[in-house]
Order: structure tokens, then C-alpha cells, then sequence
């Protein structure tokens, strides 16, 4: 696996309204890995990933990805850049169809020339997608919209792919299947950066974690020795 | 007694109207779909195109209709500025700011417009102003025809550009979710001001149907206004073919109740219309 470190976020504060929502949060993600973000509802995370995406800024901190400093870049360019987001609820967009909605993940003027080559993986990723192309985002079943979200993401030909909540409100069924796909992106050269109420799950599926509480990374590690930890196991699989 | 020879005249007329009334709706729509601004100011934004028509008819000798080559590159770049420097700083305030911002816009044109035009009505004449086609026992002046040719070249090629290509895709997708639109890599900013350039434009082309049809006044804006109001309503918001069949359904409903209630009567039927869609399907017919 390769050493080097695509993105890598030094102590950021972050302020979401009038509160503060992170405290001198670090991390790093390299070249080729699962990463998964961990921790209970409200813990920070999904702010994190909007830190990372461009949608809110820190305070203080910065924030590299693939050793350019993106820390006050819009959502907008960081996209270009090789970050994409696929976001808590999948956010489809409802009235468009499932080939618009994959169609405009390649908005930005890199992916839009990979738009065939792109779309083709997806649909060999996904392909119930292919069968259901015509069909309006807000008609498909939960499991059929994450896969849309996750393909629009993919469709912007991004080197860094964010999930957030990726299983939430899905059958255990679908999340593992879902999870094998996970696979399958970071065997094509895909980062992934996952984010996960479900602590247990996301530790066995991820290289390594990052345990985050009220706005602190309270652990980091390799996922499965995370697994073993004393505090993990008492905080979230209550063993 | 009443025959269907007798109706065929409003109903044709009331077609073709509708027409006109879908082109200026259109870019209401548009605007209030992208942004869910109203903005007021389209009505006098529709007759400011008509006095562009009336300028370069008179002063310079050319056709309405093909003054639009002009007309409309002139008007999307007048929109995207008007958004850019005025509509936006409030929209980043709040949606209610940029609707004063509207009613500000709406006002300067209205009294622009009566210093340099004076309040005076004017009025379009070109060769083919007062022709009519027969067909059947029906006359139909070529004016509304052109309304009607108008609205449909239009309708199919804001639908085209929305739906073929990346702009109008982004401009869909900003209009349901603008912010996972950035995360898309559109920037919300940049949609707004072409969908404001983009409604100027369809400003611009409706302007100039309305000069052909209808004598015209700085205060003109207001009423067609209200009638756009009313298409949206009736159609639904956010659905072209609503707004299409929205128009349709006003314009008849206006010429039958002018040839069954009298001339007086004619705008009565549109908005009663209006008031029963409103209360029984509040998204309208197509709305979603």
C-alpha cells in the first residue's frame, strides 16, 4: 500500500452557528486506504466531512489534499480537486432520474471528459442502476438511492471519496453489499473516508480508524486493534 | 342560440393567447423555481422588452421579431448583471430581502419608463398587425399566431436546454438541492445569475409579443404580472408542461368569459379558476 498522505488535516477548529463543533481536530488519510470516522450521534463527525468538502470552513487549521492547501476553497472547486461527497441521506435530487443524477456528479470540467468511462463503472458496480436509469431518484427503494449517491460521487472522477452514514436506515443486507462495493472502489485506486454511527461494523470493514467524541478524535489506529481496545468496547459494543 | 361555430372564435383566440401568457410566466417561474425568489419585477421587465421592441421599430426601422436578435444576448446580459450587483447582496440576507429588492427594481422601471416614454399608451405596427387568417368561419389575427408560434419555440427550447445540457441540468438540480449542488461542483452563484439572465431573455422575447398584441404603458407590467401569477398557480410550479398548459387554460377561460359574460367578465373566469385550483389542489394541476 502506498505511504503517501492524501489528505491530511492539522488541528482545526470549527464552528457550526455560534458553537464550536470541532476542537483541534487532526487526521490523515493515505493513498489507497479505508478510513473510517467513528463515534455516536452529534460526536462531530458529519461536521468533519463538511470541513473536509468545503461546505464550512474552520476557524483555525488547515487542511491538504494531495499537498495542496485547500482550507478556503469553495465545495464547489474542492470537487475538481478529486474530493467528492456522498452525503448523510443521500440527498438525491428527487425529480431528475437516475442517469441525471449520476450525469451531473460529472459537473466539473475534469470528470466531464471520463463522463462515459465513468458512468460504464458505475453501472457494472451497481447494476440494478443501469436498469432503472429512466426512473426518477425519489421513486427507487433506500438502498437503490444510496447506491445513486455513492455512483454520483464516483462520477466526478474523484481521487478521495467521503461517506457519511452510508448504512443508516438500510437493511444489514444491503450495508454488506454495500461495504463489498466499498471494496471494489478502493481496488480501482479510491481513497475512502467513511463515516459511521456504527462503530463495530465500520472497524472490521476499515485499514483504520479514527475515534471521535463532542468534537475530539479521542483514539486512532489500526481498526481491528481499535476493535480490542477496552474503551471502545465498553463505549460502543458494550462488552 | 348558442352553437359551437359561435365558440370556436374565443377558443382559438383564447389558445393563442395563452401563448403569450406562458412565455412571460416562463421566466417568473424560472427565477422563483431556482432561487424561490418572486420577483415582482418581471412584469415591468417584460414591458421594458417591449419598449425595447417599440425603439427599434420606430427608430430604427426593425422588424419586433428580429429585433430580438439583439433583444435577447442584450437582455440575458442585463439579468445576470441586475442579479449579480442587486438581487444578490439581499438574497445572501435573506429570500424576503431580494423580494424588496424586486418591488424596488419594479419601481424604478415603471418611472423610468414614464420619463423617458412618457405615461402615454403605445403600440406596435408593422405590416402584418392588423392581418387576420381565415380558416373556417374563424379569423385569426396573425399577432396572436405569432404569440402562440412564439411560446411554443420557447417552451421547447428552455425544456431542451434544461434537460440536454449541463447548465440547464445544474440549473435543475441547484433548483431541488443547491446545497449538494456545490457538492456537485456547481456554484449556486453562478446558476442564479444565468437563471436571472435567462428569465431577462424570456422577458425580452415575451416583451415583444406583448407589443404586438396589446397597446402598452409604464404601468402595463402589473397586470400581466398577476396573470403570470395565475398561470404558475394553475399549472404548478416547477413543471414546463404545467406552465404550458396553465397558459392554454387562462387565455380560454379569459376569452370564454369575455364571449359568455361580457368584457367585464373576462378576467373574472381566469382568476375564480385560480381561487378553486388554489383550494382544492394548492400545487396546482401539474405541480409536484
Amino acid at each position: 500500500m502506498s505511504e503517501e498522505v492524501l489528505l491530511r488535516v492539522s488541528n482545526i477548529d470549527v464552528f457550526y452557528g455560534g458553537a464550536q463543533a470541532l476542537w483541534d481536530v487532526s487526521l490523515e488519510v493515505r493513498s489507497g486506504e479505508i478510513v473510517a470516522l467513528a463515534g455516536s450521534n452529534g460526536a462531530g463527525k458529519s461536521t468533519l466531512l463538511k470541513t473536509i468538502s468545503g461546505v464550512i470552513h474552520p476557524a483555525k487549521g488547515s487542511i491538504e489534499f494531495a499537498g495542496m492547501n485547500i482550507t478556503k476553497l469553495n465545495a464547489y472547486d474542492i470537487v475538481a480537486q478529486g474530493i467528492s461527497q456522498v452525503p448523510e441521506g443521500r440527498r438525491l435530487f428527487p425529480e431528475m432520474t437516475v442517469f441525471q443524477n449520476l450525469a451531473i456528479g460529472s459537473y466539473n470540467g475534469k470528470a466531464r471528459a471520463k463522463r462515459e468511462e465513468n458512468l460504464t463503472r458505475v453501472y457494472e458496480l451497481f447494476p440494478v442502476l443501469k436498469e432503472r436509469k429512466d426512473q426518477l431518484a425519489k421513486t427507487l427503494s433506500g438502498g437503490e438511492q444510496q447506491m445513486v449517491a455513492i455512483g454520483r460521487g464516483l462520477m466526478s472522477n474523484p481521487r478521495l471519496i467521503l461517506i457519511d452514514e452510508m448504512s443508516l436506515g438500510l437493511s444489514p443486507l444491503i450495508v454488506c453489499d454495500l461495504f463489498r462495493v466499498l471494496h471494489a472502489i478502493r481496488a480501482r485506486g479510491i481513497t475512502v473516508l467513511l463515516v459511521e454511527q456504527n462503530v463495530w461494523q465500520s472497524l472490521h470493514e476499515a485499514d483504520r480508524a479514527y475515534i471521535i467524541e463532542t468534537g475530539r478524535i479521542v483514539l486512532s489506529g489500526n481498526a481491528l486493534e481499535l476493535c480490542e481496545e477496552e474503551e471502545v468496547r465498553e463505549a460502543y459494543f458494550g462488552v | 342560440m348558442e352553437t359551437l361555430a359561435d365558440l370556436a372564435s374565443p377558443i382559438a383566440i383564447g389558445v393563442l393567447l395563452g401563448g403569450l401568457y406562458v412565455v412571460i410566466a416562463l421566466g417568473l417561474s424560472l427565477v422563483f423555481g431556482v432561487m424561490k425568489v418572486i420577483n415582482v419585477a418581471h412584469g415591468d421587465l417584460v414591458i421594458l422588452g417591449s419598449y425595447f421592441a417599440y425603439v427599434t421599430s420606430t427608430s430604427w426601422g426593425l422588424d419586433p421579431i428580429l429585433s430580438l436578435v439583439v433583444g435577447i444576448p442584450l437582455f440575458f446580459v442585463m439579468g445576470i448583471f441586475i442579479e449579480k450587483f442587486l438581487v444578490h447582496r439581499a438574497f445572501r440576507m435573506s429570500v424576503d430581502a431580494a423580494l424588496i429588492i424586486a418591488f424596488g427594481i419594479s419601481l424604478i422601471i415603471q418611472n423610468a419608463a414614464q420619463l423617458v416614454w412618457t405615461p402615454l399608451s403605445r403600440g406596435l405596427m408593422t405590416s402584418y398587425t392588423l392581418e387576420s387568417l381565415k380558416i373556417g368561419d374563424v379569423y385569426l389575427p396573425v399577432v396572436y399566431l405569432v404569440d402562440f408560434a412564439m411560446a411554443l419555440v420557447v417552451v421547447l427550447a428552455v425544456h431542451q436546454f434544461l434537460k440536454r445540457t449541463y447548465l440547464g441540468q445544474a440549473i435543475t438540480a441547484a433548483s431541488q438541492d443547491s446545497e449538494t449542488a456545490q457538492l456537485m461542483g456547481i456554484n449556486p452563484a453562478r446558476v442564479y445569475q444565468i437563471a436571472f439572465g435567462i428569465a431577462m431573455a424570456l422577458a425580452a422575447i415575451a416583451g415583444v409579443s406583448l407589443a404586438l398584441t396589446f397597446p402598452f404603458t409604464p404601468k402595463s407590467g402589473v397586470p400581466f404580472l398577476i396573470i403570470a401569477f395565475g398561470v404558475i398557480i394553475l399549472g404548478g410550479l416547477g413543471s414546463m408542461v404545467g406552465t404550458f398548459i396553465g397558459g392554454m387554460i387562462f387565455g380560454l377561460s379569459q376569452t370564454l368569459g369575455g364571449h359568455f359574460l361580457g368584457p367585464t367578465g373576462q378576467l373574472l373566469v381566469p382568476f375564480v379558476m385560480v381561487l378553486v385550483v388554489l383550494t382544492i389542489r394548492p400545487q396546482g394541476l401539474f405541480g409536484r
